[in-house]
């Protein structure tokens, strides 16, 4: 059912919907959007890729087989950013800079310290919907080349009992 | 690092009771070989510490522990602990021993490893640790956690046999005896945290006063230990509790499990005291348990089923004593365990070693042991006499005291006194005789000398005791004026005269002599009326009981993993049920606001009428994929009604989640086989189904519906927590409360869920790669 359209659709709205995802992370703390929101939309990016051009696509995109790794990835940085505080004596949480002081701005994005966890909480749901999918889609096509294989082995095998059975 | 240059004794005892079963264990790994040693060594290590820290000083050691409930790991080495603590090592330094000669023969007998040597003395180290714990523990959590390790060590060391189901049946009945009246134990401490703010025993003794709370804290933490203590009528789990190897039955049913239970109640006695009927219900339990042990012993014909009647009734007896109180009441308590502990600790590995020895365990088919076992038959006759109370043994003035407490209520407990004591006499020395005296009926191979020095060394104990009693009397007088809360004096000597005691302990002989005489007459009644007990007693309601619960829950379970309608059933009816019946009985009064209509409020009602009509709609299509469209048209619509409520986080995130569900639930539609998928979609369930599904979901849906009007009508309690967070939004750096609550203010909450996720995704992940699905 992919026609070209679809290819050439996909691949158009790639490199956008990944740059959306990577301004709603950013300006999460001004606007509405999240860590979480920006995951599920550079997950659903990669899904259109995965369901246009099938499994196959993933070894070819730069990094995204290692999708799944950023989950934990994700959930050390959330993990450092919650705890390391409670290691300098300060109760879990405390985000850096402190509350009122000044932070370093570039652009409307502050470097602070909940960004780092708000990354964190984007890569987890990232790799959780893109390694959901993808190791769907590659199970999928396993059943299916199995299941073409154990077709054409039936045949054969039929094939060979037909033969024994003339002997 | 203080506590090597100046080390607190009570925190010194602990440590080295808590390093015997970690060092045996790790003999254990080391070289299965040497456990026997090791274990020996750490346990005279244990009991020397105990002696020293008796010798100096009471010390206390105080750390905070759970700050925010102000609970303290708070340890005494008062002279309460001090004696229970001796008691724990010093009979436990006699049975290991004894066990080292008794775990390879029954190793030998049972076909097991050596390493299993590990696993025993491990867990009965354990449970020599957990017991010194509990008696310096003074705040009533670690009393808790220590009062359940001694339960989790008891119910290994009684199923120590794994592979008998009978051993695992006692050790899980003992378990859940002693561990659901341990909750008793658990909520007192909470009551009376309740009444104090605080756990420590101390600070409640200061302040208590009579009050109901206090009473029944009191009377359900007495619960706890007069289960453990096998009590009328939590008693039946001691007997079956005699499956275990005979060291543990010595062990934990002389100085150990039973002691603790009455610990416990020394341990509160002030708070007993307060209340006269608490007292009153002691001596109630007490003489029945003194009645049913002792008439129930009379009748055993099994060397340790005897001895564990006996404990019943005897720890009876030391129940009786707390009931009745005073100076002889609390005092003679304290005497009667340290001489009941070292005269039964005795017995039972006299019992282990006859049958050891002649293959024999019960009294119809042994006889005349004393012929081919002189030392072993010297010894426990030793303790016998001090068990029957005869002169020059500490088990007379064990009887003394008893006596002369109960002289001081009345005649009616005197006379129950001499009975009690009568029975006593005549079952120890029943047991005796039987094993020692009389035509010899069996061949016997000789056991080792760990086997019989051991019972030498506590009968030499119990008859040093009646000469030189005063050691003795000083740890029973330091432990009870710690329960008593003020120094007593107990006056222990020989009188030639015919002061009450005196006379009392000669009727007490004279009957109890009486009893054995006559056994011919009576034991074939007595024997029948105790099966009629068997047959209504509460071993047998708490079989029933047993038994309707398991088939209760595997109807449950049943009915639950049947398939994916019944399990969900199974949740959203039962919740849907209790919310229901909360919404009846709670005020409802100004919880259900129907708020006004306003004109602008048309299209938010127009999408949620659109998402009810979804939600109905999604019952319709039998096809799957159908299904899951219709699915994500409920969470669409919904996310509408979220942009019109003026949240567009809310509505952007449901967008998101919607579409990636759907794309997920297709993939699972793509991976299943379509014949099941076709198959499926082709069903047509019967109409009662229908009809039970819809109620189930009527039911749920009811829940939701009110619980979220309920939220939503009363949002006052909220709304203060809401301004001040947007209040502090900016100063957080953010402008977007949502994410900086998120992130920030509720991060915890957040770290929470994304853990979840990834232990989900790795769930996911492992089934698929594994090839589970399909």
């Amino acid at each position: 059912m992919t026609t070209e359209l679809h290819k050439i659709a996909a691949r158009i709205l790639l490199l956008p919907a990944l740059l959306v995802a990577l301004g709603v992370m950013v300006k999460g703390y001004s606007d509405p959007g999240d860590g979480f929101s920006a995951g599920v939309i550079a997950a659903l990016a990669i899904a259109l890729q995965l369901m246009v051009f099938g499994p196959g696509e993933l070894d070819r995109l730069p990094l995204i087989r290692y999708a799944p790794y950023a989950v934990f990835l994700g959930l050390i940085i959330s993990l450092l950013t919650a705890f390391v505080p409670s290691v300098m004596g300060q109760t879990l949480f405390t985000h850096w800079p402190p509350a009122g002081d000044s932070a370093t701005v570039f652009g409307t994005l502050e470097f602070i310290t909940a960004v780092a966890f708000d990354v964190g909480v984007f890569l987890i749901v990232f790799g959780f919907g893109v390694g959901v999918l993808s190791s769907f889609a590659r199970a999928e096509a396993r059943i299916r080349t199995s299941e073409e294989r154990a077709a054409r082995s039936d045949k054969d095998n039929s094939g060979k009992r037909e033969a024994g059975n003339s002997t | 690092m203080s506590w090597l240059t100046d080390p607190n004794p009570a925190l010194t005892v602990l440590i080295v009771a808590m390093l015997a079963p970690v060092l045996t264990l790790m003999a254990g790994a080391w070289r299965p070989a040497s456990v026997r040693a090791v274990a020996v060594g750490t346990t005279a290590l244990a009991f020397g510490t105990a002696i020293w820290a008796t010798a100096i000083e009471p010390s206390t050691f105080s750390m905070m522990w759970i700050e925010t409930w102000n609970v303290q790991f708070e340890l005494a080495f008062d002279g309460l602990a001090a004696m229970y603590t001796l008691l724990a090592t010093g009979i436990g330094l006699f049975v290991v021993l004894y066990a080292a000669g008794y775990m390879p023969l029954h190793r030998e007998h049972k076909g097991r490893p050596l390493i299993d040597d590990a696993r025993f003395f491990g867990f009965l180290l354990l449970f020599m640790a957990s017991m010194v714990g509990l008696v310096m523990a003074q705040d009533l959590l670690l009393i808790f956690v220590f009062w359940d390790l001694t339960a989790v060590a008891s119910f290994f060391l009684i199923g120590f046999d794994r592979d008998e189901e009978d051993a695992r049946d006692s050790a899980l009945m003992a378990l859940l005896v002693t561990g659901i009246s341990a909750i008793g134990v658990l909520i007192g401490a909470l009551l009376l945290w309740q009444e104090y703010r605080t756990f420590s025993l101390p600070l409640i003794f200061e302040q208590m006063e009579s009050s109901s709370t206090v009473t029944w804290a009191a009377a359900l933490i007495m619960v706890g230990a007069l289960a453990k203590s096998a009590q009328f009528p939590f008693h039946f789990w001691l007997p079956r509790a005699m499956v275990a190897p005979t060291p543990v039955s010595s062990y934990l049913h002389s100085a150990a499990m039973v002691a603790a239970g009455v610990f416990l109640i020394g341990r509160i006695f002030p708070l007993i005291e307060l209340e006269p009927w608490l007292g009153n219900a002691l001596v109630a339990v007490g003489s029945a348990s003194m009645v049913v042990g002792g008439v129930v012993a009379l009748t055993r014909d099994v060397f340790k089923q005897v001895l564990a009647y006996s404990t019943i009734s005897q720890y009876g007896y030391v129940v009786v004593l707390f009931g009745l109180g005073g100076t002889y009441g609390v005092g003679g308590a304290m005497f009667y365990v340290i001489a009941h502990a070292l005269a039964k600790c005795a017995l039972f590995m006299t019992a282990g070693a006859v049958t050891e020895a002649t293959g024999k365990s019960t009294l119809s088919e042994s006889g005349g042991a004393l012929r081919g076992m002189p030392l072993l038959a010297f010894g426990s006759l030793l303790a016998a006499a001090g068990m029957m109370a005869l002169p020059l043994t500490i088990g007379f003035f064990k009887d003394e005291l008893f006596f002369a407490a109960a002289t001081e209520h009345g005649r009616a407990m005197q006379a129950f006194a001499v009975l009690g004591a009568a029975l006593s006499f005549a079952y120890i020395g029943r047991l005796w005789i039987g094993i020692f005296l009389g035509s010899v009926k069996h061949e016997h191979r000789s056991i080792g000398a760990l086997m019989t020095w051991p019972v030498v060394g506590l009968g030499i104990l119990t008859a040093i005791g009646g000469v030189w009693v005063l050691p003795f009397r000083d740890i029973a007088e330091r432990a009870a004026s710690v329960s008593f809360r003020q120094a007593l004096d107990l006056d222990l000597a020989y009188h030639l005269d015919t002061r009450p005691e005196n006379v009392m302990a000669l009727s007490v002989y004279a009957l109890g002599v009486a009893v054995l005489l006559t056994e011919r007459w009576w034991r074939n009644s007595l024997r029948a009326l105790v099966s009629i007990g068997e047959v209504i007693g509460p071993a047998h309601l708490y079989l029933l009981t047993l038994r309707g619960l398991s088939r209760l829950s595997d109807r449950v379970h049943d009915f639950e993993v049947r398939d994916l309608r019944s399990r969900i059933a199974s949740i959203m009816g039962p919740a849907g049920v209790l919310v229901g019946l909360a919404v009846i009985f709670t005020p409802t009064e100004g919880t259900f606001v129907i708020g006004p209509l306003q004109r602008s409020d048309i299209p938010l009602l127009t999408m949620v009428i659109a998402t009810a009509a979804s939600g109905v709609m999604v019952t319709l299509p039998r096809d799957h994929l159908r299904m899951v469209l219709t699915l994500s048209c409920v969470g669409y619509s919904l996310a509408v009604v979220y942009a019109f409520l003026g949240s567009p986080d809310v509505a952007l995130v449901a967008v998101l989640i919607e579409t990636i569900f759907a794309l997920v639930l297709i993939a699972m539609l793509v991976l299943m086989p379509k014949s099941i998928l076709r198959y499926e979609a082709r069903l047509r369930p019967a109409r009662w189904k229908l009809g039970r599904d819809a109620i189930v979901a009527t039911i749920a849906g009811l829940m939701a519906f009110f619980v979220a009007w309920s939220a939503l009508s009363r949002p006052s309690a909220s709304t203060t927590v809401i301004s001040r967070q947007i209040e502090l939004t900016p100063l957080a750096h953010g402008y977007d409360i949502v994410t900086v609550i998120l992130a920030d203010f509720r991060g915890f909450d957040t770290l929470g869920e994304i853990t979840v996720v990834a232990i989900a995704f790795l769930g996911i992940i492992s089934l698929i790669r594994v090839g589970r699905l399909r």
